[in-house]
Formats: structure tokens, C-alpha cells, sequence
């Protein structure tokens, strides 16, 4: 309204304003301070040996290491995230249940991944799996997917 | 009230001093207090016996320092490996600086000196105690510096499974006098086949899980309940012992009759307890728990030297050190003799799917030609297969591995020589 | 001879000792009484005068003041901790371990820090309990009892911190699952629902910034540790002071002012019974400290998870109720209803009887509610504590671990049509059915129209699935519980209540069965979700 003189309290409206948008910007500014921007921690993706070297089942070879399964079935191989897609602790196999099971709240998956019991809500993640020029089986676990039609597709899956 | 406050107020005080008490008196106490006096009442005879005027006071004022010497927490701090060790509070004989000599005569623990020859080549400053003999380095009560409390999974290492830590920097163990037994265990586990089944560190066969890093084997993964073992003894050493002091087929019984769903055979794991001794079982145990993947600074390697290449004009004779070299005796027996138990594969005299056996090589290999013989272990045969004893019972869990990447042009002839040199000639087959 | 009269009045006399105290030497009348209190930096937070009745134990119990002299105990044992705990990945371990052997008495302080944080938690929901049953958060103690709540919250917020702290296996998975129960938040966790709406990802939410990283680690630590040591303990205390400050104001005892009620001199008799408690709290402390370690488990390790992996008791409750739900729903939807629930539990109930003393009489409804929640949330920690083995199997108390048990049975889903409509249905029903019969219901046609419906249920149930003797006891259990409790009591109880707080309350109840019919329908017919929509996480 460019007729009317600025009064005195109008002007101190302005300057309370001010004050509240810094407390709002440093409460924001505070906020994203929080998020790392950098991270330490170790790579996602590893070499997982010769291809060639899995036998049919479950591999828990690199659970101690990478918190991976690597699970062969007649047609090929793929990788499991060794993480309950509950609440994120380490299942254990169990070869004569033939089932992966979570120390934390009883989920129970199969060898495919998908939920059998317990309250997981979705089927354990499948990592990214490649197969090196020497034959080796590279895995990645920052790519991962686990819905029925596309985990088996050729990224998440190599037939050796 | 009046009550109240006399009982809260004297209760209070009372247990803060019991608080107090009992953590002063600890037990590493005892021993070094024991030890200083031992030192004291050995120096006094020795008092009785010295001549000379100096060497009596020199010998008095040692026994007065004894006497005077404030107890104290002793440790070693091992900058390369990140320990702190506080054995020598107790263990004060082998405390370099109380006891600079290293020897002294008492017999008892934990008295006792050090074996001086060891400790010149591996200076306590450097090594401290635990990365040799394990434990809890950081306790300071006997048992739980032993390592033999809950939660803590590298319990003390008595003789001779104290040669795996020798062994772990030592590439040359089979050549040291003080190693022999983990350098037997090494000879053991190449005779009888084992690598054969187990990889060491990718090396091997494929069919059960890799040694490599079988000492760190976390022991929340391992199911301890039909191993007979007291709950205190439940450690990595026991576990790799029993497979071969007991029959695995026990210690992992799995599901063979199918109760939980599908049938699955138990521990393909042959029993070994016939073929080897207590004795012998400890050492391969021994060469086992220096398979660890943590790290040590590589300045405390010592390479071994190249393994010799064994050679032979006898093509048969070298075909033997092919089926050594490849593990074959893990699953067809010592000189291929006897298959040993395949859980649910036909057999002949069968009556139970125990009886299930890897074939005799000794037996069916006069009925291949060469080329069939060759091609058989070039291939391999899957374990789907293998005819079952039982058609619905569970898939017998060893099988062939296809070796043609592994054997083949002059191992593989030789092989072959050596396999119908020993072949049964006149049976037809199993 | 020693007269330590003639000694102790030469002290008050001297310039020191009244620089100190400015009141004159002490006689046992009125004003110094007063004074005592008046004068006192540390005691003024108290009136002078206070009424009786809230001096009387059996009416508060002194849990209030018991839950204050814990966190003092923390607060000193927890700086004392501070000078030898080192909050780095590499150290943190070791510094337990330095504690329990080598430093001196630090076995000692670290269990006494463990156990009164334990014993904390106990008494603060006690103190809630019993702030409950006397009515004392009705008006004007609404505000109050919020900061109450909040600081029940803060409490375990604390305890949940510290347990990260000692780095071991039982810190690193109890964290590791508590902060995975984070990332289930709706829209603001990478695993809630709809968190696609907002971009979420596994290195931007919530969760994430309670890591500080993706996984639980060395920044993780240092955060838990500032969180532990300095943040919450200062909110705590800030709102301590203005809770304090508030039952002052608010004249400690809730119940209504009688016409002859003398007011009693806080010194002595409040001052010794807080005394009193304080003192045996110690005791208690340090006996329990003396006779029992804390424990310490193997040293964190981010891919071996324990099997079974028990949260510490006051989480077992809550991580036994994530087996019957998603985690959303578990960890974050109910803890926050709860919260909130509590928070708005003045507001909601408007009866004015039960203020000031324990009456079931006067208030049914309010009662039995909320202590049938306190029961269910304590029977959760029971079952798992106590009922909980390897795999999170069911094991009785008295049975071996060792046993193998039989493989829990497969769960499915209701179709997403049939659990829409059965909880619109449960809803609507739920809300409406209480207030369409108007008159007093007796007993003897409760009893028939339970027996009704519990004949209708095995009717309906027959068709899809066979029904065993113990699924039937369940059966009628559930149904009993639910008609007694989500029908019965509030069509008796309810009746005068406006229809905004009615539906308040009714929601509040609806909820709180439905916990309990879901964790029957999980046991009973192996029901994972009544509603599942997995393209948006949403699942109930």
C-alpha cells in the first residue's frame, strides 16, 4: 500500500519477523547440518570368487564378511542381502529347515528370498550380480531389487 | 522413621564399603603378592649361602625391595596389533621387568617363568601375550582372562593347539621344531583328502564350506546342541574337533526324513574317527585354527619356503600325487580304496540310507576305458545324478565335482595310470 | 568429654557458618521451620506448608521423588563414567572392559549407572500409574501431566541412547533394529509408507540422520553419545524443573480442599520422608549394584546378529508387538498413539469424581482401560522375555533353548478388499454399536448376546478354516475381551459424553483391542496382515 506511512508499530512487526525467520532458518540450517555429507563406510560392491565354484543351494560364504548369500538354483545364481527386510538384523540359514531365519522377530524367508512366516513385510533384496571376464562373480549391493518378475531379471541374475 | 533412617542411613554406608572392599581386594592381588614373596623366601636361602659382604646386601636389599614393592596393574601395550595385555599382573614370572632374567625354579601357576627361548625372538613389547595364546588380555581375573566366561569366543590356547598361533605368522612352521604338530595336521589334511571338499581361502573343492577363515567362525552361527559338549566348552577348537572325533553325521543331523519339508541329508561330512586317532584329530584341529582372516601387520610374515615339487619317472606314482593334490582320497578313501558315506546314495549290502557310499575307485575303475575314465573325471557327476537309495528320501549330499578346468593334459593322464594301477582287476563294478 | 552440643553451637556462631546460612541458630518453632525451607536454595522448590494428605505414602508412594533421586544417581555415576569412556568404535569396548577390571570401583558405578537407569524406567511408569488411578492429571494438572508424559518418553529415549554406548552385540542390534523401526516412519523413512512421495532413500531420511550414515557405526556412536550426555539429560532437566515447578503450583495433593484441613510444616514432615525415600533408593542401588554385574556382551559386529537378540525388558514389549505388525504400525504409529493418547487423556475425560484418591467405583471406565493397557503392554514384555528363544520360536519359560521346535506355520494375507471392509467394518461397528442401545444392559442378556456372537464368529470362521479346541478357547477369549471391553463398559460408561470425546475415546479403545485382536488373529489363524497394500508399504 504505498500511501501509507510506515508507523512505528508496523515497523516493529518487520523486525520480530526478522527475528522469527532466522530462528526458522537456523532451525533448518541446523537440520540438514545433520546430514553427513560424506560417509566412511566400506564399498558395496566385492568380488565374490569364481562362478563356477557355487554349488547348488545356499553359500554362506561371505555372510561374515559381506552380509551376502549367494544362492545358486538349477538355472543360475543370485545374490541375497543378508538383511531381515523387518527391522535389519542378520538372518541365519538353516540348512535342514531350508529356510533363512531372523534372530530378532522370527521372520522366516526361503531360499528365494520371499516370506514364509514372521512379520517381514517384503522378500529379501537381491543385489546387483555380474560375471567378470575371468569368471568371477561381481556383487553390488547398493543395486538392489526384490519384486517377483524383475529380480530375476538379467541384472540381479547370472546363469552359470 | 526413626528405624528407617538408621537402616537406610548405616545400610548405605555398610555397602558402599563392602563396594569398596570387594574392589580392592582382587584377585590379581594374591598372585603378585604370592609371587614377591616366593622371590623374597627363594632370596633368603640364598642369603644363607653367599659369602661375600657386597653380594649379602645386594641380596637384602633385593628381598626388602620385594617385600616393599607396591601391587600394581602390569600391561603391555602392542602398538602394531592394538592390544593391551595385563597377563603379567598375575602371571609376574614372565614379566620381563620383575623378572628380567626370565627363569626362575617355581613350578607352579601362575608362577612360573616363561620359556626364555621363545620370548628372545619374540620381544613381550611387541607381541604382548593374547596374539599368541589368546584370551581375554584385557581381564584381570583368571577366568575371564582365560577367556572361559560367556561372551568372549577365543578362549585360552593350551598345548599343542598353541602351535596355530605360531603357525599364523610362520609360513615356515613345517620346518620348526616347536610346530609339530600343526605341521603333522597340515600333513593329515592333505592325506586324507579334506580339500577335496573344503576350500582353503578359494583353493579346493567346492562342495562344503571354505576353511579359510574357519577360526573366526562367529559361534552365534554354530549349533552346539547335539555335540555333547558342556556349555563352557563351546568354542571353535571343540567344534572342528568333534567332526573329527565324532561322527558329523551326529553333530549336524538335519532333516533326512523330511519332518520340516523337504528331506535333507545330514553333515555330508565322512566320519574320519576310524582312520585317525585323538591324537592325530588335534592336529589337524591345530592346523585348522591358524586359518584366521584377521589381520596382522605384514612385518610379522615369515614366508616358507616354495612347496617342493614332488616328481617321479613313474607316471603312476605322479598320477598318486595328483589324487593327493586334488583331495580325491575326501570322499573315494585312502588310495581310492573305499568310498566313504554318501547319505542316501545306492550302494551295494545297503540296508539304510546311511549305508549310502561314494564308489570304490579300487573297484570300478577296471570297468572304464581310459578315454571313459578321463571324461568321467573331467565332467564329474551331479548330484542329480547320483541314484538314491531311498527315491523320496534326500539328496545324497557328495557328488562329483566336474574337474576339467582343475586336471587335465599331463595330471590327468597320470591320474588315470595311477587309478588303473590300483584298480581291482577282476571285479566287475561295484 | 566430647559435648557436641557445646561444639555444634560454637560452629553456628562462627562468621563462617553465618555467612553461609543467613537464618539464626536453629529452634524447633514455626518460623524456622519456615524458614528452613524459605531460605534453602535447594529446598524452596517446596512450600513451606503442605496439606497432609499429600504427605501420606500410601497416596503417592513417593515415586515422583524416587524417579528424581534415580536420575541424580545417573546423573553423578553418568559424569563419573564420562572421565573413562572413550566414544570411538575402536575404544568404546575396551573402556567397558577397563571399567569392569582396572579402574577403581568402576565395576561398581557402571552397574549402579545400568541399574538405576532400569530402575528408572520402572518407576517412572509406576509414578504414571499411580498419577493415573488418583486422577491427578485432571484440572488444572492437564499441562502436567503432558510434561509427565514427555518426560516418560524422554526416559526411555535416554535408556535407548546409553544402550548404544558400550558398543557390544546386545548395543549394536537393540539399536540397529530401534533406528530400522525410524526408517518405517510413513513419508519421512526410506521403508514407511509412502515414503516414495517425498524421494525418500536410504541416505536421506530420518533414519539416516540418526546415523549419521547408512549403517549403525562410528558416527552413529558419537551421536548417541552427545544425545546420552548432553542433549537429553539438559530437555530432561529443563522439563523437570517446570514439572516440579507445576506440582508446587498446583499444590501436590489433587484431592478437593477440606474445610478443616491443617496444613502441615513441610520441614519436617515432607523433608524426612523425601529424605526417606532418597536414602533407600541408594541402599537399594548399591545392594543391587554389589550383587549383580551388568552385562556386556561380545564386542558390536555389524553382520552377526545374536540369536535370540533381546531388546533391554522395557523395549521387549515393544519389539514383541513388531511380530504381529508391520513396523510402521508397531514402532511408530503405536508408541505416538500411546503418546498422544496420554497427552490428551485430560481432555478426554471429563469426569469429574476419582480426584485425589484411588476409586475404581468412581471412575470404571477410565480405570480399567487404562490399566488393562498397562497389562497388555506388560504382558507383551512377558511373553517377550520370558516365552522368547532362538529364531524368536516360543519357548516356555521352563524349556531348554536346545529343543527344536517346529517351524512357524506360513502366514497370509486377507485380500485387500475383505480387510478394508472388516476394519471400516470393526470401525463403524466398534464406534456406533455402544451407543445404539440406550438402556442399562443386564447381566444375564450380556451374557446371551455374548454367547451370540461367539457362536456367530464360529459359525462364520467354520466356513473358510477347522477350528481345534485351543483355537476356539482363543476365540471365545478375543470375543469376550472385546465385548466386555469395547462394548459392555462404554455402553455403561459412556453415556453422557459429547460426540467429539466419545469418538475420541472410543478410537482410543477400538485401537488398543485391535492390537490385541491382531496379535489373536497372528496366533490363532496365522493372519499377517488384515490389509496389505505392498506398492505402498502400507500394511496393518
Amino acid at each position: 500500500m504505498p500511501g501509507e506511512p510506515i508507523t512505528r508499530r508496523n515497523f516493529l512487526w518487520v523486525g520480530w519477523s526478522a527475528l522469527a525467520t532466522f530462528f526458522a532458518a537456523s532451525a533448518a540450517a541446523s537440520a540438514r547440518f545433520l546430514f553427513p555429507n560424506v560417509l566412511y563406510e566400506p564399498s558395496q560392491k566385492f568380488n565374490a570368487g569364481r562362478a563356477k565354484d557355487y554349488p547348488v543351494g545356499v553359500s554362506t560364504r561371505w555372510t561374515k564378511l559381506q552380509r551376502v548369500w549367494i544362492v545358486r538354483n538349477e538355472k543360475g545364481i543370485y545374490a541375497l542381502w543378508a538383511r531381515c527386510t523387518h527391522l535389519g538384523c542378520t538372518p541365519n540359514w538353516f540348512n535342514d529347515q531350508g529356510r533363512f531365519r531372523c534372530p530378532c522377530h522370527g521372520s522366516n524367508f526361503s531360499p528365494e528370498g520371499d516370506v514364509i512366516a514372521g512379520p517381514a513385510p517384503k522378500a529379501l533384496w537381491r543385489c546387483k550380480v555380474e560375471l567378470a571376464s575371468t569368471g568371477d562373480l561381481i556383487i553390488d549391493k547398493a543395486v538392489l531389487e526384490d519384486r517377483p518378475g524383475f529380480r530375476e531379471g538379467h541384472v540381479y541374475f547370472v546363469d552359470v | 522413621m526413626r528405624k528407617l533412617f538408621y537402616i537406610s542411613n548405616f545400610g548405605i554406608l555398610g555397602v558402599f564399603l563392602l563396594a569398596i572392599g570387594l574392589d580392592h581386594k582382587r584377585e590379581w592381588k594374591k598372585h603378585q603378592r604370592g609371587y614377591y614373596e616366593m622371590e623374597a623366601a627363594r632370596l633368603e636361602e640364598e642369603l644363607k649361602s653367599a659369602g661375600d659382604e657386597a653380594e649379602r646386601k645386594s641380596i637384602q636389599s633385593q628381598i626388602r625391595s620385594f617385600r616393599r614393592r607396591p601391587l600394581e596393574i602390569k600391561q603391555i601395550i602392542t602398538p602394531d596389533l592394538g592390544r593391551v595385555d595385563r597377563c603379567v599382573t598375575c602371571h609376574v614370572g614372565m614379566d620381563e621387568f620383575t623378572n628380567p632374567s626370565l627363569s626362575n625354579p617355581f613350578a607352579e601357576h601362575p608362577f612360573k617363568a616363561h620359556p626364555k627361548s621363545i620370548a628372545k625372538s619374540h620381544s613381550f613389547q611387541q607381541y604382548g601375550c593374547v596374539a599368541c595364546h589368546a584370551g581375554q588380555g584385557l581381564a584381570t581375573t583368571a577366568e575371564a582372562a582365560h577367556g572361559q566366561v560367556e561372551h568372549w569366543e577365543e578362549p585360552l590356547l593350551k598345548a599343542p593347539y598353541l602351535e596355530a598361533a605360531c603357525a599364523k605368522c610362520h609360513g615356515n612352521f613345517e620346518s620348526l621344531s616347536e610346530t609339530k604338530t600343526a605341521a603333522l595336521g597340515k600333513k593329515l589334511f592333505e592325506k586324507h583328502g579334506c580339500i577335496g571338499c573344503h576350500a582353503v581361502n578359494g583353493r579346493g573343492g567346492v562342495i562344503s564350506v571354505d576353511l579359510g577363515d574357519i577360526a573366526d567362525k562367529p559361534l552365534a552361527r554354530i549349533d552346539f546342541s547335539k555335540s555333547g559338549l558342556d556349555r563352557k566348552d563351546w568354542n571353535i577348537k571343540n567344534w572342528i574337533e568333534t567332526h573329527l572325533t565324532k561322527d558329523p553325521m551326529e553333530l549336524v543331523p538335519n532333516d533326512p526324513e523330511g519332518h520340516l519339508g523337504e528331506p535333507i541329508s545330514p553333515s555330508g561330512m565322512p566320519p574320519f574317527a576310524g582312520e585317525i586317532n585323538a591324537a592325530q584329530a588335534q592336529a589337524i584341529t591345530t592346523y585348522l585354527l591358524t586359518m584366521s582372516k584377521q589381520p596382522l601387520p605384514h612385518t610379522y610374515y615369515v614366508p616358507g619356503a616354495p612347496a617342493k615339487e614332488r616328481s617321479s619317472g613313474d607316471p603312476a606314482k605322479r598320477g598318486q600325487m595328483v589324487f593327493e593334490k586334488y583331495g580325491c582320497a575326501g570322499c573315494h578313501g585312502l588310495g581310492g580304496a573305499a568310498g566313504r558315506r554318501n547319505f542316501n546314495a545306492l550302494a551295494d549290502k545297503q540296508t539304510r540310507m546311511e549305508d549310502g557310499r561314494v564308489p570304490s575307485l579300487v573297484r570300478v575303475v577296471g570297468t572304464y576305458s581310459p578315454e571313459e575314465l578321463k571324461k568321467k573325471i573331467q565332467e564329474g557327476v551331479p548330484s542329480s545324478a547320483i541314484s538314491k537309495f531311498k527315491p523320496e528320501g534326500p539328496t545324497p549330499p557328495l557328488y562329483m565335482p566336474g574337474w576339467s578346468e582343475k586336471i587335465k593334459g599331463p595330471e590327468l593322464d597320470d591320474l588315470a595310470s595311477y587309478l588303473f594301477s590300483v584298480a581291482d582287476q577282476d571285479s566287475g563294478g561295484w | 568429654m566430647l559435648d557436641l552440643d557445646e561444639i555444634s553451637k560454637k560452629v553456628y556462631e562462627t562468621q563462617v557458618w553465618r555467612s553461609i546460612f543467613r537464618h539464626s541458630p536453629w529452634k524447633d518453632a514455626p518460623r524456622d521451620r519456615m524458614r528452613h525451607i524459605v531460605d534453602n536454595i535447594w529446598l524452596h522448590l517446596h512450600p513451606a506448608r503442605i496439606r497432609p494428605r499429600a504427605v501420606k505414602v500410601s497416596y503417592s508412594w513417593g515415586l515422583g521423588g524416587i524417579s528424581f533421586m534415580l536420575y541424580l544417581i545417573l546423573t553423578v555415576t553418568g559424569v563419573l563414567l564420562m572421565f573413562y569412556y572413550r566414544p570411538t568404535v575402536e575404544l568404546a569396548y575396551q573402556d567397558m572392559k577397563d571399567l569392569e577390571f582396572v579402574v577403581t570401583l568402576g565395576k561398581f558405578l557402571r552397574n549402579a549407572h545400568r541399574w538405576s537407569a532400569h530402575a528408572m524406567v520402572l518407576i517412572v511408569i509406576l509414578h504414571m500409574v499411580r498419577v493415573f488411578l488418583t486422577g491427578a492429571y485432571k484440572k488444572p494438572r492437564e499441562f502436567n501431566w503432558g510434561i509427565g508424559v514427555l518426560l516418560l518418553t524422554i526416559t526411555l529415549f535416554l535408556s535407548f541412547t546409553g544402550y548404544l554406548l558400550p558398543w557390544d552385540q546386545l548395543a549394536i542390534w537393540a539399536v540397529t533394529v530401534g533406528t530400522n523401526m525410524a526408517g518405517a516412519t510413513p513419508f519421512m523413512g526410506n521403508e514407511g509408507p509412502f515414503s516414495g512421495l517425498l524421494g525418500m532413500r536410504v541416505n536421506n531420511d530420518v533414519r539416516f540422520v540418526l546415523l549419521g550414515g547408512t549403517t549403525v557405526g562410528a558416527s552413529t556412536l558419537i551421536r548417541f553419545y552427545v544425545l546420552h550426555c548432553v542433549l537429553v539429560p539438559l530437555v530432561a532437566g529443563a522439563l523437570m524443573i517446570v514439572h516440579f515447578w507445576r506440582v508446587r503450583k498446583d499444590s501436590f495433593s489433587a484431592a478437593p480442599l477440606e474445610a478443616d484441613e491443617e496444613k502441615l510444616d513441610v520441614w519436617p514432615h515432607l523433608i524426612v520422608r523425601e529424605y526417606l525415600a532418597a536414602a533407600l533408593t541408594i541402599l537399594a542401588i548399591f545392594l543391587w549394584s554389589v550383587l549383580q554385574n551388568a552385562p556386556l556382551e561380545e564386542l558390536a559386529n555389524a553382520t552377526v546378529t545374536p540369536n535370540p537378540s533381546k531388546a533391554p525388558w522395557y523395549f521387549v514389549g515393544l519389539q514383541e508387538l513388531l511380530v504381529y505388525f508391520d513396523p510402521w504400525i508397531a514402532g511408530v504409529i503405536i508408541p505416538n498413539v500411546i503418546i498422544v493418547g496420554l497427552v490428551a487423556m485430560p481432555f478426554i475425560d471429563v469426569n469429574p469424581k476419582g480426584v485425589g484418591y484411588y476409586s475404581l467405583r468412581e471412575r470404571p471406565l477410565a480405570n480399567t482401560m487404562f490399566l488393562s493397557g498397562i497389562f497388555l503392554w506388560f504382558l507383551l514384555i512377558f511373553i517377550g522375555y520370558f516365552c522368547r528363544g532362538p529364531n524368536w520360536g516360543w519357548y516356555w519359560p521352563w524349556e531348554s533353548w536346545l529343543a527344536h521346535k517346529p517351524l512357524p506355520p506360513p502366514t497370509w494375507d486377507l485380500p485387500a478388499w475383505a480387510g478394508a471392509s472388516l476394519m471400516i467394518f470393526y470401525m463403524a461397528f466398534g464406534m456406533a454399536a455402544p451407543r445404539l442401545i440406550g438402556g442399562e444392559i443386564s447381566w444375564s442378556r450380556a451374557i446371551g448376546a455374548f454367547v451370540a456372537l461367539f457362536l456367530l464368529a464360529v459359525g462364520g470362521l467354520k466356513i473358510f478354516t477347522a477350528l481345534a479346541a485351543a483355537k476356539l478357547l482363543m476365540l471365545g477369549f478375543f470375543i469376550f475381551i472385546f465385548f466386555l471391553l469395547g462394548f459392555l463398559f462404554p455402553q455403561r460408561y459412556l453415556k453422557g459424553l459429547d460426540l467429539a470425546r466419545y469418538a475420541l475415546t472410543m478410537s482410543l479403545i477400538l485401537m488398543m483391542l485391535g492390537v490385541l485382536l491382531k496379535i489373536g488373529l497372528r496366533l490363532g489363524f496365522d493372519i499377517k496382515y488384515v490389509l496389505s497394500l505392498p506398492q505402498f508399504n502400507f500394511n496393518i
